[in-house]
Order: C-alpha cells, then structure tokens, then sequence
C-alpha cells in the first residue's frame, strides 16, 4: 500500500476503507466533538454570570452528594477500561472482557444514578436558563455515555470473533479514548454545575 | 549592453515609478476628500470623528487598490506570453527581503488605523452602561410612564414590532416622532418589548442595538437644526423596513416650546405603518406567509407626521 | 473514454449511471457534489432575481413583505449551505486525492454519506416553502427572538426545518473535514513532504480545520435555538432570563471563520493557476503555505466585529478590531506573493486566468472595505447596511466564486476529459466581471447614506443606485446562461483533453484525462521536488519523463 509518506510497495491496493485511517479520523472528530461541549460550557458560564435569578423559584440549589458518589464510579471506570486495554494487548481475552464488563457496568450504574436524581428534580428543562443548561448539559454528556456503553458492548460482541482481537484492535482503542473523553468532559461539568454554585 | 546605458534605464524606471506613484498619491488624496460626499449630513458631534476616519481610510485604500491594481494592469499589458512562446519565464521562487517589507508595511499601517480608530471610539463615547432588566410588566405600559425613572435631559426610546416610541420623562411627553434639540447633549434608554431592534440615525452616524432584557444607556449630542431619519437597524420581522421614524432637530427654545405643547394634548395612537399594513393584508381572502400581528400603536402625545421631508 | 490503458487494468466504463448512485469514488463524488451545488446555485440566483426585482423600487410591490423576507433568508442559505460548501467540498474530493497522489479519500464511504445528506438537508430546505405558514424568515443569521417567535405555532415550521437542515449540513461538512484533513495527513505520495504539498491542499487543510473547530459551536448554539423554538426553553429568550445575544457570539464564533472556509481554497486555486499561466514558480511557496494557518489562528478570535452595535462592551470592541486588522496581514503576503509571481511571467489570458485576475481585482477591493469594517467607528455607522452587503458580496461572490468558475474551467479538461471553450469562457467571464461590480459596487454608496440591509422598501433618495444595483444583478443572472452552455456542450462533444493542456506541473497532471477509478493505483510516483518548478527544469517526480512519455504515447494510439 503506497498511500503513507513511506513507500510499502508489495500490499494490494485497498479501495474501499484504510483502516489504519480510522484511529486519526476518530481522535479528530474527538476534537471536533470537544467543541460543542465547550460551547454549552462557556454559554451556561455566561448565562449564569448574568443572571439576575440564576435559580428558579423553590429551588435552593443542587444535591452535591450522590452525583460525588456517581463522578467517582464514572472517573474509576477510566482506570478500569484501561486495565482492559492493557490486557487486551498481552492477548489475555479473559481479563479483557472482565474489565471491559466492569466499564460498562460502571457507566451503566452512573446512568442509573442520573436518572434518579433527574426524577427527584423540582424543577424542569423550561425553568429559566437554570433548568435548561443544567437538562442540557447533564443530558446532552448523558447522550456520550450511553454511546460510549453502546461502543463498548459492540466491541465486546466483536472480540468473541475468533482471530479478530487484530483487527478490532482499532475499534477498542477508539473507544476506550472515547470513554476517557466522556470522563474527562463529566469531570469539569461536575466542577461547573455542581461545585460551582 | 553598456553600463551607462543601464543606469539610464534606471533612471527611466525609477523617475516613471515615482511620477506614476506621485499620481497615485494624488488620486488617493482626492477620494480621500470625496469620501465626504458619500455620507449623509453631520449632524452630530459623533459625525465628524466618523467621517474623518472614514476618508483618512478611503485615501490609504484607494492607494493600496491602485497600487495592487497598478501591477495587474503592467503584467497584463507588458508580460504577455508571445503567441507560440510555450517556454517558461525566469524562475524566481522569493526574496525574503521583500517578504519582509510587505509584511511590515501592512502591519504598521494597520496598528496605525487602529491606533487612530481607539482613539476616535474614546472621544466618541457614546456607550454608557448596559444593564440587564426585569422585563417589563406590559399593563404598566399601556397606560402612562413611570415619570420618576429617569431624570429630565433622558429620554427614553421604547422598540418595538414595529413602532419606535419617545418618552421624556422629566416633562410627562411621549411621542411617536423623536424631538432634540440642538447642541444638548442627551442620553437614550434603549429598551425593547419583544425582538433586537437597531437604533440608527444616519446624520448622527450612531447605531446601536436594542435588546430585549436589557437597558442600554447611549450618549449623543446633536450639533444640526433638520429633519432625519431613525431607522430600524437589526432585522425585527416583517414590517422590519417600515420601523423609521423621524428625528426633528430644533433650537433649545423650540424644543422647550414643543414640549410645553406637548404634554397639553391628549394621548392617542402614534404612528404605525405596521398597524395599518396589516389590517389590509389581513382583509384579503389570503393573507399568505405567516406574520406576527404587529403591536397595537403606542398611546403618544404627539403621534409626528409620516409625510413631512426629512434631510438624511 | 481515451484513458483505458495506463497503468492498472482498463475498468469496464461504467457509465454515467454511477453519477446518480450511492458511489464511493471520490471523483465521482466531486462531480455529484459540483453539479449539486450548481442546480442548488440556478435557485438561490432565481430568488436573488426575485430581490433585485423587489428592490428596483422604493415601495414593497412586487411580492409580499412577509414574501421578501422568506425569500431573502432563503437565498443567504441556499447560497451558502447549498452552494458555496458543496462546490468546495467537489473541488476538495477532485483535486485533494489526485494532488496528493492517493487513490481516493481516507474514508470513501463516509465521504458518500456526507454528500448524500446535502441533496436531503436540500430537500428539507426547499420543503419549507409549502409548510403552512412558509418558510424561515429571519435571514441567515437566525437571530433570536425573532426566528424562536413561530407566529403560527406549529411544532412543523419553517424556521425549525431551517435549523435542522443547517444541523445536518453541519454534519455532512464534519464528516467531509475529518475525511479531507486525515487525508491530508496521512495519504501523501511518497516523497511529498507537507512543504512540498500544493498550496491548495494547505489551503484546504487549514480551511477544513476551521471547520472542525468551528462548527461544532454552530451546532451547540442551533441545538438550543431549536430547544426554544420548540420545547420552550429559554436560553436566549428574554422573558426567561435568557440572552438573546449569546446566540450571536455561537453563530459569529462560526460564521466568522466560515467566510475564511470558503475563502482560503479559492487562495489555494489562485496559488495554483497564477503560476500555471504565468510560467514562473509560486513568489515565497512556505510564506504563502504558512499565512494560511495564521489566518485560521486568526480567523478564530475575530467574530465579536459582526456585533460591534450589538452590546458589547468597549474594549471587547477594540481588542476585536485589532484582531480583525491584523488578519489584513497574512491575507496581504498573499496578495503581494501573486503580484511577486505574475510578474516579469509570461502571460496566458485564457478563461481560467481571467477568472483569477478579475477574482483577485474584487478580492482586494473587498479587502479595503473589510479593514473600514473592522473599525469601529465607521462600522458603528455601516454595519446592518448595504455597505456590508456589498463587502461580503464582493468577497464571496467578487473573489469566491469568480475563483470557483476559474478552477471549474482550469480542471474541468483533466476530470471531464474534454476541453471548454474559450470564445463562450471569456464571454462568461466578461458578463461576470461586468455585472458583480455593477451589483455590488452601488451597494457601498446605499450603505454609507444608510440603507439598512434586509428592508422591503427604502425611502425615495435611495432608488438610483438600487436601479443600477438591480441592472447588474440582471446582468449576473444573464451571465450563467454561457457558462451552463460551455459546460454541457463541452461535456458531450467538447475536443478530446490530454494529459495536460495547460502545460502545468503536479501530480493530477501525471494522470490521464480523466484519470482512473484510483488514480495512480500501485504506481504511485515519488515526490522529489516542491510544486511551481516552472522554468527551473527540475522533475517533480522519479522517472516523470518515461510517466508523460506512456501518457503521450496511449493518447496517441486512442
């Protein structure tokens, strides 16, 4: 394939996809994907630094506890997805889907928990700019997590193929840097909406 | 070829240079003059800043135009490929030196505008605070004005879709048709009921816009005796064009003598070419595209006229 | 077709019906995406006829004010999501692989998705002149309260449908920069280093990465604006606490940075032909490849100037201005690079290179007018004025699209496969040239008297240069009918092109005309010297004499 600056001549002309490719174009839709989190963030920055009454009437602010609790199972899911990612590169299979599972259980459990403290919210999305950012933002990063759970799973599916731990290699990395992206990007919404209050 | 005669090609070329770049020069000073024509009336303290400013960068870009275009037109006419000439021209690739140049020469020819352009916007000052308001309750609109808001040289601009409205505050006028007088300075409370609406007033070359939530204070003082033109400047709908109102320009006797007189008549509906516009289209047995129905006419004191001639 | 022997085995010509499917050919989907763009083009000329015709009178006559502004709003969306984007990303998938010398794009299925959903956020758009209440009318900007206002109140409206096939044009250009810029970077022949790529690959690379930091922001920013229109939210609505003026510095922090993605591959195009048809290399090739990049750093902190009269505080105003000022130098290396290369060259005024020329010409007028917009005083007076239109319309159409029609007829022979003609290009050209001053020129004294943009009707002291603004836009929409012409006829029975009639130097010229399926497919030559060698006798690529000596040879013999 002579498509890289080195010549290699020898290996066959692929046409229909490049799969060494698919690494670089996902970390550049990561980027790209960064950017309209930064969006939301600067916009609820800006609205809530200009408010006149940031929050809706009968509220007091938010509960800081149990979203702790969920931030901290959702930031240990990167550690483990990488524990995964180790393994999985010294080809012990059995490991890698035990830890690969324990991501998604984690993700899945921080999901959970969101979903509970939006039922026992009192105020809804048309509450002011409050209740907008904060269903936007929390639901919009909700909307990543469950992807990322959903990726995760397709990779799983894919490693019982016999022989194609190889060829999905790709397709793991870029998902366990996606979950890092979603984790890291929790982290500072965390800061904002609920540290910041 | 001999070395006297080089130089005097030199010589020719660089006495051409200088005499066509002398024209230049000259052109540029001259459409920097013309720049004046092109605008409205001064009809503010605010106009000249503008308008100078404007023609200084009128002549610094009519030469750069007839600069650049100056090389184009030269290559066009003297560097033409021979007709059957397929054979490349002498490669010259760059000249770090002159890369230089024209990279300093826009740099400090654009720090200098800029030093100018900081310079005028602060003797300009027209932008007082911006602050952010409740939205107003509108049954206290439909009735009077909260005449203890403002003191007595404010005036208070209301926006609306689609009608402008003048309240003086400190001597209980409102109107449809903007009154000042000459040579006061005066400050605007820009505030707006529904949708951004822009401020504009050709002759005193201000614009701001008007947004709803907020209270904009805005500084002008009028140097002109005429009639203009306020214009809507930031699109608020469909009858968006037809938001204008007039401005009147008057002696301080004049305008005392207008507001005196004013605050005798009875309040009644002021101008809204929206109001009357929509009533037809409505009447037809197919409106078309939908419209938001315009605010009803604000209640004024002096409703102005829509018919009187304006100046800019 | 002529190319059926070089190199890799001849393909069985799959005729035209590929042009019409779902293909992954990047070749074939640039031609999808130029002819696309064109029909969308001929539509948004349409409405802009429908405007001047408006306009050619002070009263609001001819069509319905509610009529005007749809049609206005639609016309700026047309023109720039529909038309400009679409063009550009068709010369990107033509040009990039073939400059380059890979065999297609980084993702050619992607790049299929991308340009299948421009016909379908086409569709949406053009639906929305049949929905009840008609199509959005708050001009291309959006701006709320007035585009989240919904007169009628249905939950299917016009400015909705707006949104969303601006969302989903916003996905189809991710999609396409991700695919252009991987490419870029990870496609190149060998030997091509990154400065010894074309300055159109540059160019498109810088505007590609302004797409993928910008656009996201757009995105964000419709999201909530959809939000409000629809499910009541109020992020930018007053009455909630909500600031209207957040979504300007969303859309700005975008729409800025959008003119430079148009902009900067039509720099690219006039880097590549000024040499071409001046026969002397690129004046300063690193200096020109590097303004690129400065002008997206710069591109990216310039977006508050379109809200000098919005509110925002002073020294917002001058840190912006000063910004904005300093993009006057990166673009002006530029310039001063194509004077540097046309001159002491020789000459070839063909279509092409008239195009360029005139381009150039409009660009720096725009330019001048750009620099007394950015400062604030004078923009206080002429923003939100036909001044303004005149500015923009001179860039996008003035330099932009005159580049667009340049590039068009320069690499219309080597994918085509046949050549224009001159007599109708120059022809076109003229009327072009003509009409965009005589449109575009009035518009700056309209302006500078106060004009303001996007009214109906204007009062009485406006009409002369309205009239002759109005005459030029007549002219303009005259000046398709030669192009639409050339182009057909020339696709049917123009004169057979060879490998390179413009005597120019780059891979795509090492290629047949048209060249197949996957271009150089294992026989990709080695890069061994920067582009522009004109007249320095230097190769571009090993063995390049034996390469055209094949390609001479196989055109001989077909």
């Amino acid at each position: 394939m002579t498509t890289t600056t080195l010549p290699q001549p020898g290996a066959p002309a692929e046409h229909e996809e490049h799969p060494k490719h698919n690494l670089t174009g996902f970390i550049i839709f990561l980027c790209s994907e960064s950017v309209i989190f930064l969006a939301f963030f600067s916009g609820y920055a800006l609205l809530k630094t200009s408010a006149l009454n940031w929050l809706p009437e009968g509220v007091e602010g938010l509960e800081w506890q149990t979203p702790l609790v969920n931030t901290i199972v959702l930031v240990s899911s990167s550690g483990t997805i990488a524990l995964a990612e180790y393994f999985k590169n010294r080809e012990k299979m059995l490991l890698f889907r035990g830890f690969w599972l324990m991501s998604m259980a984690m993700g899945a459990y921080f999901l959970y928990g969101q979903a509970v403290e939006w039922s026992g919210l009192r105020f809804g999305f048309t509450s002011g700019t409050f209740g907008g950012t904060f269903y936007l933002l929390t639901g919009f990063h909700g909307l990543h997590v469950a992807t990322g759970i959903l990726l995760m799973g397709l990779m799983l599916i894919k490693s019982f193929i016999p022989g194609n731990y190889q060829g999905g290699e790709q397709g793991v990395q870029a998902t366990s840097l996606f979950w890092h992206f979603v984790d890291v990007i929790w982290i500072i919404l965390f800061l904002l909406i609920y540290v910041w209050q | 070829m001999t070395s006297s005669s080089t130089r005097s090609i030199n010589t020719t070329a660089i006495a051409g240079l200088s005499v066509w770049v002398g024209l230049i020069v000259l052109v540029s000073y001259w459409m920097g003059q013309q720049a004046h024509r092109w605008l409205p009336v001064q009809a503010s303290t605010a106009a000249p800043l503008v308008d100078d400013l404007f023609s200084f960068e009128t002549a610094i870009g009519t030469f750069v135009f007839l600069g650049v275009v100056s090389v184009m037109a030269w290559v066009m006419l003297f560097n033409r490929a021979e007709k059957y000439d397929d054979t490349d021209a002498v490669p010259i690739e760059g000249n770090t030196l002159l890369e230089v140049i024209w990279t300093a020469i826009p740099f400090v020819l654009v720090m200098g505008i800029a030093f100018w352009t900081i310079r005028a916007s602060d003797q300009l000052g027209t932008l007082g605070p911006m602050e952010h308001i409740h939205p107003r309750n509108p049954v206290e609109d439909a009735g009077g004005y909260p005449g203890d808001r403002l003191p007595a040289e404010q005036v208070e601009v209301i926006a609306r879709q689609w009608s402008w409205e003048f309240r003086y505050p400190g001597s209980n006028v409102s109107s449809t048709e903007l009154h000042l007088a000459v040579d006061q300075p005066v400050t605007f409370r820009l505030v707006s009921e529904d949708v951004l609406h822009g401020f504009y007033i050709p002759a005193f070359r201000v614009k701001q816009d008007v947004i709803p939530g907020r209270a904009i204070d805005f500084n002008v003082t009028p140097t002109r005796e005429g009639v203009y033109r306020l214009r809507d400047s930031q699109f608020s709908g469909t009858w968006f064009a037809a938001n204008q109102s007039d401005v009147v320009v008057e002696s301080a006797q004049d305008h005392e003598a207008w507001l005196e007189q004013a605050a005798r008549l009875p309040l009644q509906p002021g101008l809204s070419l929206a109001v009357s516009e929509y009533a037809t289209r409505q009447s037809r047995s197919n409106p078309g595209w939908a419209t938001v129905p315009p605010a009803p006419p604000p209640q004024v004191n002096v409703p102005g006229s829509s018919a009187q001639p304006h100046q800019a | 077709m002529t190319i059926a022997t070089f190199p890799p085995e001849p393909k069985p010509d799959q005729g035209r019906s590929r042009y019409f499917g779902f293909c992954t050919d990047a070749k074939v989907i640039g031609i999808q995406y130029i002819v696309t763009a064109f029909f969308f083009f001929l539509i948004g000329g349409l409405l802009a006829m429908v405007i001047r015709g408006e306009l050619i009178t002070p009263q609001s006559d001819l069509v319905d004010r509610a009529v005007y502004n749809g049609i206005y709003t639609m016309h700026g969306t047309i023109m720039l999501f529909l038309f400009i984007f679409p063009v550009l990303n068709g010369l990107n998938n033509l040009l990039i692989p073939t400059m380059i010398g890979a065999p297609d794009m980084a993702f050619p299925r992607l790049n299929a998705v991308a340009f299948w959903l421009v016909p379908i956020f086409g569709f949406l758009l053009m639906a929305s002149f049949f929905v009840p209440g008609g199509p959005a009318y708050s001009g291309w900007w959006s701006y709320p309260p007035v585009s989240i206002q919904n007169p009628l109140g249905h939950l299917i409206n016009g400015q909705g449908m707006w949104i969303t096939a601006v969302a989903l044009s916003g996905v189809s250009s991710i999609m396409g920069a991700i695919n252009f810029v991987t490419t870029i970077l990870r496609m190149r022949a060998p030997g091509m280093t990154l400065f010894r790529m074309p300055v159109f690959c540059w160019t498109a690379l810088a505007a590609q990465s302004l797409q993928l930091i910008g656009l996201p922001a757009l995105t964000g920013g419709a999201i909530m604006l959809l939000m409000d229109l629809t499910f009541g939210t109020s992020f930018y609505r007053p009455e909630g606490g909500g600031d209207p003026v957040l979504y300007q510095h969303f859309f700005w922090f975008y729409s800025h940075p959008a003119v430079y993605v148009i902009i900067l591959p039509v720099f690219g195009v006039f880097s590549e032909l000024f040499p071409v048809y001046s026969r002397k290399p690129l004046f300063g090739y690193l200096y020109v490849a590097l303004a690129s990049f400065i002008i997206v750093g710069l591109g990216l902190i310039v977006w508050v100037h379109h809200m000098f009269p919005s509110g925002v505080a002073q020294w917002m105003r001058n840190l912006f201005m000063v910004t904005t000022m300093l993009i006057a130098v990166p673009t002006g290396v530029k310039v001063f690079a194509w004077l540097g290369t046309l001159w002491g060259g020789k000459l070839r005024l063909t279509t092409p290179m008239l195009f360029c020329l005139g381009g150039l010409f409009n660009f720096v007028f725009a330019g001048i007018t750009g620099i007394m917009l950015a400062t604030v005083p004078v923009d206080i007076h002429v923003s939100n004025t036909y001044f303004v239109v005149g500015h923009f319309h001179y860039v996008i159409y003035g330099a932009a699209v005159m580049g667009i029609f340049a590039a068009i007829y320069h690499w219309f022979p080597k994918f085509i496969g046949r050549m224009p003609y001159e007599g109708l290009g120059k022809l076109h050209f003229l009327l072009t040239f003509i009409g965009a001053n005589l449109n575009f020129l009035p518009m700056h004294p309209l302006g500078l008297m106060g004009m303001p943009r996007r009214v109906s009707s204007y009062d009485p002291e406006f009409t002369f240069w309205n009239v002759v603004a109005s005459l030029g836009a007549f002219l303009l929409g005259v000046s398709i009918i030669p192009f639409l012409l050339n182009m057909l006829s020339a696709w049917i029975r123009g004169p057979k092109a060879t490998h390179n009639p413009w005597n120019a130097i780059g891979l795509e010229w090492l290629l047949p005309s048209p060249p197949p399926e996957d271009n150089f497919g294992e026989d990709v030559p080695t890069v061994i010297s920067r582009p522009y060698g004109y007249g320095s006798g230097q190769p571009l690529v090993e063995h390049q004499d034996e390469i055209e000596r094949r390609l001479e040879l196989m055109e001989a013999s077909a």
